[in-house]
């Protein structure tokens, strides 16, 4: 019975307290498999669940029918009275034991093989590929969430949660990443779509230097490390009405992007380059970096 | 169950309600505003001439023969090569017209373009390159919205469903909405009988909560829970009504998606280019199938279609070639077989000519409008199952007489 998740599933360890609430590893009392269980609690006034949560799960749910390789499994879906105003609703996913970056972590000295690289990204991609075309945006795209399996097959996980989440979010005080955030995202102007491949552009990097592109500590730190090295962007391609002013960052030229990544290819770079385009209409789509000529090469 | 009274206290400008744009609630539903995909249209639709020619059917005569008979073949209006023409579906097609290939390799290029216009027209696409692709993906994923058997479990009866899904009809007209929430509902209230275990003192609870649930996903506007409430008289508490709402979410796993037959309707009802009066005739048909608890075994390409045939069957509308020509490209997208669409015309033939006699009369009320064109008091439908060779069941007056 869906509604006793708690029942079905034994808790077996907390993997994790994500941005939006903690994660558990738990036992699926029947089939013995390993699952994640991560819930949200929503506010639930006199009409019942949120719009937004019932449509972003139908969603996560209608996507599942697709079964893609590279996205990962929800499995189920429970929601449970908490009080009067706090329904908890539980996502089920499949279990992966391993994410990217324990992944990097373990690769041994000179890092990962070129080959395993180009695979990596080609899934990863693959996968982002599917989710745009749903028109679902992962908007927290790291290293943590890139789930890889003992086979080398890559799982995206936590997409479109950003919003079933968002009413429960002010309540974490957790400090979240920055340093995949698009500069769009930074600067809160609108965004779409290419907020995950400025994301997976600098994930692209890491995979080469194993650590992380760009670190910075604040928005405006994390935005001088970019502009570090695409350089600060012309007056007409910054976004109009938002709150920073481009006046505030140092005029930089562009550094030549194998000066970060000097293991990468001539064709690796090119494609890097695309993806960390600071005009978001610019910047290469999942669908056009899947037929980039890096993936044919070697 | 409550009472079913609702029908007393329709408002009485019901059916004056504004004229809603066909399927808007496509773009709405599941996909926030913001998250639509970027216009980044300078490496998918830049290359894309937008000027198009004119073009329209006519009859050629090709050695090459559709269905029905007819031959066709597609003609620039314009005569020779216009010079707008750039796209390469355009250029393949210029290329198809000079060697005079068979219309095998022309209809599907056709088609597709009839398509990309058909769904931007109906508002189903953001980007009409997608067309085919989600054309082709309603038609893998129907038959997961039928249902093996059209038996309902104990203590339900297909003419309690049919009380019931004839009041959510008058419930969602009252809440202004759109027809796909209506679709959705029925689809989810389908589900939830054969999964849930409800008592008969629930089964309206139950319903109502299926079309809240369907306007939550599909809809901008939600009713109050307490209007609903008060629409089945108070005969159960908000709580009531939003446990059940968390049992149907739960039990359904948050799975709301549905493929609603009225989609193909319009689809083939636009590529074929039928009247307006054929179209409402057959939208009238297609719900009227909703109370059927027999038509859950059909995909809803076939109700659709059956639906479009059986509307042209009773109008008997004067045959123009054009709208042959449009009815046999259209006639290619179908994959129901004939005994299948035969069946489901009959149904739907009985239903219509008996609908005056029931006590389910919604659909018949709110297709008998000005604005419906009157379709559902079309005296034809009455003698609808004569068309396919059946017994007219009597009507009211005639048993009336027959209990003399």
């Amino acid at each position: 019975m869906a509604q006793d998740c708690g029942r079905q599933y034994e808790r077996v360890a907390e993997i994790g307290g994500g941005a939006y609430g903690t994660v558990y590893k738990a036992r699926d009392r029947q089939s013995g498999q390993f699952v994640a269980l991560k819930s949200v609690r929503v506010q639930t006034d006199q009409d019942g669940l949120p719009l937004s949560t019932v449509r972003e799960v139908a969603l996560l749910r209608r996507l599942e029918q697709f079964d893609h390789p590279n996205v990962v499994k929800l499995m189920d879906v429970c929601a449970t009275l908490r009080t009067d105003q706090e329904t908890k609703v539980t996502l089920v996913f499949e279990h992966v034991d391993q994410d990217l970056k324990t992944y990097l972590n373990k690769a041994p000295a000179p890092g990962l093989p070129p080959e395993r690289i180009r695979d990596l990204m080609h899934q990863l991609l693959h996968g982002l590929e599917f989710l745009h075309s749903h028109c679902v945006l992962h908007r927290d795209l790291k290293p943590e969430n890139i789930l890889v399996t003992s086979r080398g097959q890559v799982k995206l996980a936590d997409f479109g949660l950003a919003r079933i989440y968002s009413c429960h979010m002010a309540l974490t005080p957790v400090v979240v990443t920055l340093w995949y955030r698009s500069p769009e995202v930074l600067l809160q102007a609108s965004y779409a779509t290419p907020v995950d491949i400025w994301s997976t552009g600098c994930i692209f990097a890491e995979m080469f230097r194993r650590k992380p592109l760009f670190c910075g500590d604040s928005e405006v730190d994390q935005l001088r490390k970019i502009f570090d090295v695409i350089g600060l962007p012309p007056e007409e391609e910054w976004p109009a009405d938002v709150t920073l002013s481009r006046s505030i960052f140092i005029p930089v030229s562009p550094r030549p992007i194998t000066k970060c990544v000097p293991e990468i290819s001539q064709l690796g770079a090119d494609l890097l380059k695309e993806m960390l385009t600071f005009d978001p209409l610019r910047r290469i789509s999942a669908l056009n970096a899947l037929s980039h000529p890096y993936f044919q090469e070697g | 169950m409550a009472q079913m009274s609702f029908c007393d206290s329709r408002p009485a400008d019901l059916h004056k309600k504004e004229k809603r744009a066909p399927l808007r609630t496509w773009a709405n539903a599941c996909i926030p505003k913001e998250r639509r995909p970027p216009a980044d249209s300078d490496e998918t639709r830049g290359g894309h001439c937008k000027a198009e020619p004119e073009r329209r059917w006519v009859r050629t005569r090709l050695p090459v023969s559709a269905e029905d008979g007819i031959i066709m073949d597609y003609a620039e209006q314009q005569g020779a090569v216009p010079t707008g023409l750039c796209g390469r579906e355009e250029v393949a097609l210029l290329l198809c017209l000079r060697g005079l290939h068979s219309l095998q390799v022309l209809v599907p290029s056709l088609l597709h373009h009839e398509m990309e216009v058909t769904m931007e027209k109906l508002g189903l696409i953001y980007d009409k390159t997608y067309a085919w692709d989600i054309f082709s993906d309603m038609m893998r994923n129907q038959s997961q919205y039928t249902f093996p058997s059209a038996e309902l479990p104990r203590p339900f009866t297909d003419s309690t469903r049919a009380i019931l899904v004839d009041w959510l009809i008058q419930v969602h007209e009252v809440f202004h909405f759109s027809e796909e929430t209506l679709y959705l509902a029925v689809h989810l209230l389908n589900r939830a009988l054969r999964q849930i275990k409800v008592s008969i003192s629930n089964l309206q609870l139950l319903g109502v909560v299926c079309l809240f649930l369907a306007g939550k996903k599909e809809e901008c506007l939600l009713p109050e829970v307490s209007e609903l409430c008060y629409l089945m008289e108070n005969g159960y508490s908000k709580k009531q009504l939003l446990r059940m709402e968390r049992r149907v979410l739960c039990e359904l796993k948050f799975d709301l998606s549905h493929c609603p037959p009225l989609h193909f309707l319009l689809i083939s009802a636009s590529i074929a280019r039928c009247s307006d009066k054929v179209v409402w005739m057959a939208r009238y048909l297609l719900e009227l199938s909703l109370l059927e608890s027999q038509c859950v075994v059909f995909q809803p390409a076939e109700l659709a279609s059956a639906a479009l045939c059986l509307a042209r069957r009773v109008l008997q509308e004067p045959p123009t070639p054009e709208g042959e020509t449009a009815w046999c490209i259209a006639s290619s997208l179908n994959v129901c077989s004939e005994p299948t669409r035969q069946r489901i015309m009959q149904i739907l033939a009985v239903a219509a000519a008996r609908a005056e006699g029931q006590d389910t009369r919604a659909s018949l009320i709110k297709f008998s409008t000005a604005e419906t064109l009157h379709v559902s008091s079309h005296p034809a439908l009455r003698s609808a199952p004569h068309l396919l060779g059946l017994h007219c069941p009597p009507t009211r007056a005639q048993m009336r007489e027959g209990a003399m």
